[in-house]
C-alpha cells in the first residue's frame, strides 16, 4: 500500500523551483500537480494578482502562459513597472 | 528628517529603525550623487536582521532628474542572481531605495502608486528615498494581517564589521546600470531642431484649419 501511494505520489507530482516574493516570500521547491502549466502556479501562488504586473520565467527565459512544467524547472515571479519620481 | 544618530554599541536600538551599514550608506551617497538623475535599487539585507542594509544594488534602469525606472528582465536577474547567492527575498527584494535629487525626501504619488503594487502584497516592504542634504524618508509597511504602517528613522550603524569603500566598483555598477534618460531627450530635441521647427506640425494645423473656414465661407458664398 505504502509503496502504491510511492508510485502514485512520483506519477503525479513533480518539484519546481519558485522565486516568488509575495506573502512571506520565498525560493524554494514546490510540489505541482504533473502537466501544470505556467498560468495555474501562478494562479496557485499569487490568486487573485493581475499577471500583468508580473514577469514570469521559466529556466531564466520568457514563457507563455500554457507552458508546461517540467520536473527542476525554476520559475521565477518577479515585479514589473518599478518606479519613483520626484514628487 | 536626518540621518544624525549614530548607533556604536552591540545591541540594536530599541524602537525600530532602519540601519545602513557605513559601506552601504556610503555606497548610496556615492550613487546619488555620481549622475545629476534620480537612481534606485535594493537594499540587501542579513537573514538575521532585515531592516540592517549591508548593500545596496542596483539593476538596469532609465532615469531623469524626475524619474526613474527600472527594466524588469534587469529586476527579474537581480532576482535569479540573489538566490544563487542563497538569500531569501525577504532578504533583497523588500527593501525598495531609491534617491531624490533635491532636498525633499517625501514620496511622490508616482513613488505611493508603485509601492503598494509592485510591493502591497508581500507581507512587509519598506521604501526608503534619500534625497540631497541628508535628508531620507523610510516607512515599513506590514500587508499581513490588519496591516500598518510605520515611519522610521533611519541611522548609520558602526555596530557590526564592514567592509571599506570601492569607489571604482560602485562607478562601474552604475555605469552597467544607470541610463539617463535626459540625454536622449535632448539629442532627439537637437536633431528636432536639426530637422526642422518643431512647430511645422502646428503650421501645418493652423493652414488647414484655415482652409476648412475658407471652405466654409466659400459654401455659404455659394448657397
Amino acid at each position: 500500500m505504502r509503496l502504491n501511494r510511492y508510485f502514485f505520489h512520483e506519477r503525479f507530482f513533480m518539484r519546481v523551483l519558485t522565486i516568488n516574493n509575495n506573502g512571506g516570500g520565498f525560493a524554494d521547491y514546490v510540489e505541482i500537480a504533473d502537466g501544470t502549466t505556467v498560468a495555474q502556479l501562478f494562479e496557485q501562488q499569487i490568486s487573485g494578482a493581475k499577471p500583468s504586473n508580473y514577469l514570469i520565467r521559466v529556466n531564466r527565459q520568457p514563457c507563455s502562459e500554457d507552458q508546461v512544467l517540467q520536473p527542476g524547472d525554476r520559475i521565477s515571479i518577479t515585479p514589473t513597472k518599478i518606479e519613483g519620481a520626484l514628487g | 528628517m536626518k540621518t544624525t544618530k549614530i548607533i556604536g554599541s552591540r545591541s540594536r536600538p530599541s524602537t525600530p529603525t532602519l540601519r545602513f551599514s557605513p559601506t552601504a550608506w556610503a555606497k548610496l551617497l556615492f550613487l546619488r550623487d555620481y549622475g545629476r538623475t534620480e537612481i534606485g535599487g535594493f537594499g540587501i539585507s542579513p537573514a538575521d536582521d532585515l531592516l540592517y542594509v549591508d548593500d545596496v544594488r542596483l539593476v538596469k534602469q532609465t532615469c531623469s532628474w524626475v524619474h526613474v525606472a527600472f527594466d524588469d528582465t534587469s529586476v527579474a536577474e537581480f532576482f535569479d542572481e540573489q538566490v544563487d547567492a542563497g538569500r531569501q527575498p525577504e532578504q533583497f527584494a523588500r527593501i525598495w531605495v531609491h534617491t531624490h535629487p533635491g532636498d525633499c525626501a517625501q514620496p511622490s504619488a508616482v513613488d505611493e502608486k508603485t509601492f503598494t503594487r509592485v510591493f502591497g502584497r508581500s507581507a512587509w516592504a519598506l521604501m526608503f528615498i534619500l534625497a540631497k542634504r541628508g535628508q531620507c524618508f523610510a516607512r515599513l509597511r506590514f500587508n499581513d494581517g490588519p496591516g500598518g504602517e510605520l515611519v522610521l528613522p533611519a541611522d548609520v550603524d558602526y555596530s557590526r564589521s564592514f567592509l571599506g569603500c570601492d569607489h571604482q566598483m560602485w562607478e562601474q555598477e552604475y555605469l552597467t546600470n544607470v541610463s539617463p534618460q535626459q540625454t536622449n531627450l535632448v539629442a532627439s530635441r537637437l536633431s528636432e531642431s536639426a530637422n526642422g521647427s518643431p512647430f511645422d506640425e502646428e503650421d501645418e494645423w493652423l493652414d488647414s484649419w484655415f482652409d476648412y473656414t475658407d471652405d466654409g465661407d466659400n459654401e455659404k458664398e455659394t448657397a
